[in-house]
C-alpha cells in the first residue's frame, strides 16, 4: 500500500495507520497533540485551537477544543485497536507570536498547552516529546511507523522529537 | 473570487476601491512629507476574501511572510493585518529611514520600528478614508511586526478573534520607491456583525438600495 500524507487542518482530528503520515501546517498558537501506539503503529493528531469547550455555548466542533478533541481522538484510536496503556503523546505548537494581543490572563498558546497537559495527565497518557512555546510558528510531519515527529520552523534547522 | 459577488455588489466594491484610493492618496502624502520626496502609491486590487483563502492569496500556508498586526476599535472592531513579502522589508525600512537601500541584512530594531510605522500610516489613512466616505469610525492600536509562516500568523489572529466574520476586506497597495515596486496587502478582519454595519453605511451614505 502506498503511503499517504493526511493534512489535519485547524480544529480537525484525524487518526491513521503506518505507513501513512499525519501533517499539521502553520501552527501558531494552536497546539497539535499526537498520540501513538508503537505496537499497532497507529496514531492520531488533534489540531487544537482553544483550551476548553466549557465556556463556549455552541461548542459543536469537537476538534476545536483541547478537552473534546483529545478525548474523541483517543476513543477513535481505541476503536481501531489501539491499547490505552501503550499510548504516548507528543506536543507541538502553542507559540505566542504577537506580544500586543490582549493576553487575558495568559496568552492563548500558553493556555492551550496548560489545558492539553492537564487532560493528558487526567487520561494517564505520558508526554514523551515536545517542541512548544516560543514565538515562532511550526509545521510537523508525524510518522506513524515509529511515532517520530519532524518539526519545521522558518529559518531554523528541522528537528525530530 | 466568487465570494465577492455574494458579499459585496460590484457597486459596493467600486466604492471600496474608491475609499482605498483616497486612503492610499493620504498615505502617500503623509509618507512624502515624512521623507521629503514624492512617494507614489496606488491600489492594485480591492476584494473580499474568505478567511480560509488568505494564506493561498499570500503564496501558500507555509510561505514566509511579514505581517504588521494592529487591533482596531470603534464602530467596527477587529484586526488589521498588513502583509509584505519578506524580501521587501529592508527596502521599506530604508524608505522610511531615508537611507540608501541596504542589502538583505538582518533587520535591526530600528528597521522593525520603521516597518511598523509604515503599517500604522497606511492603516490610519485607510481608516480615515472609511470614515470620510461612510462615516464608520475606527481607531487602531499599537502595531506589532511578525515574520513567520502565513498560516501560523493567521491561526493566531483568527483564534484571538473568535467572533469574526468569515471574510476579510483586502486592499492591495503598491508603492513605487526608486523604480522598485513594493507591494503590501492590507487586510481588515472584522468581528461578527461588522459587514452588516458596512452595508448599512454604504446604503445610507452612497444612497444605494439596501439590498444586502
Amino acid at each position: 500500500m502506498p503511503e499517504m500524507e493526511w493534512v489535519v487542518g485547524i480544529a480537525e482530528t484525524k487518526t491513521a495507520m503506518s505507513p501513512d503520515r499525519l501533517l499539521a501546517i502553520g501552527l501558531g498558537s494552536c497546539v497539535a497533540v499526537t498520540v501513538h501506539d508503537c505496537q499497532k503503529k497507529i496514531g492520531g493528531l488533534a489540531h487544537i485551537m482553544l483550551p476548553s469547550s466549557r465556556f463556549h455555548a455552541k461548542a459543536n466542533v469537537k476538534g476545536k477544543y483541547a478537552d473534546t478533541a483529545i478525548k474523541a481522538m483517543v476513543e477513535e484510536l481505541a476503536l481501531k485497536g489501539g491499547e490505552k496503556d501503550r499510548f504516548e503523546a507528543k506536543l507541538v505548537g502553542g507559540a505566542n507570536m504577537f506580544s500586543t494581543i490582549i493576553q487575558n490572563p495568559l496568552p492563548i498558546g500558553t493556555r492551550n498547552l496548560m489545558a492539553v497537559r492537564e487532560i493528558l495527565v487526567e487520561m494517564k497518557i505520558p508526554i514523551t516529546g515536545e517542541d512548544v512555546g516560543g514565538t515562532q510558528g511550526r509545521s510537523l510531519v508525524f510518522n506513524l511507523s515509529d511515532g517520530k515527529i519532524l518539526v519545521r520552523k522558518i529559518n531554523q534547522s528541522d528537528i525530530w522529537i | 473570487m466568487e465570494m465577492d459577488e455574494e458579499v459585496f455588489s460590484d457597486f459596493q466594491l467600486d466604492a471600496l476601491r474608491e475609499i482605498g484610493n483616497v486612503g492610499a492618496g493620504h498615505a502617500a502624502t503623509a509618507l512624502s512629507q515624512m521623507v521629503g520626496r514624492p512617494i507614489n502609491m496606488s491600489i492594485t486590487k480591492v476584494m473580499v476574501l474568505p478567511t480560509e483563502g488568505i494564506a493561498g492569496f499570500l503564496g501558500g500556508i507555509e510561505k514566509n511572510v511579514a505581517a504588521v498586526y494592529m487591533p482596531v476599535y470603534g464602530d467596527i472592531c477587529g484586526v488589521v493585518l498588513i502583509f509584505f513579502p519578506v524580501e521587501v522589508l529592508p527596502s521599506l525600512a530604508s524608505l522610511l529611514l531615508q537611507r540608501n537601500s541596504q542589502s538583505t541584512e538582518e533587520l535591526t530594531e530600528l528597521d522593525r520600528s520603521a516597518v511598523k510605522e509604515l503599517g500604522s500610516i497606511l492603516t490610519g489613512s485607510y481608516l480615515s478614508a472609511l470614515f470620510r466616505f461612510i462615516h464608520i469610525q475606527m481607531i487602531h492600536g499599537v502595531p506589532t511586526l511578525v515574520v513567520d509562516m502565513a498560516q501560523a500568523i493567521l491561526d493566531t489572529v483568527l483564534v484571538d478573534l473568535e467572533q469574526k466574520e468569515d471574510v476579510a476586506i483586502v486592499i492591495e497597495t503598491e508603492f513605487l520607491e526608486r523604480e522598485k515596486q513594493l507591494t503590501g496587502s492590507f487586510f481588515l478582519l472584522p468581528e461578527t456583525g461588522s459587514l452588516t454595519k458596512i452595508f448599512n453605511a454604504f446604503s445610507k451614505t452612497l444612497e444605494m438600495p439596501g439590498d444586502a
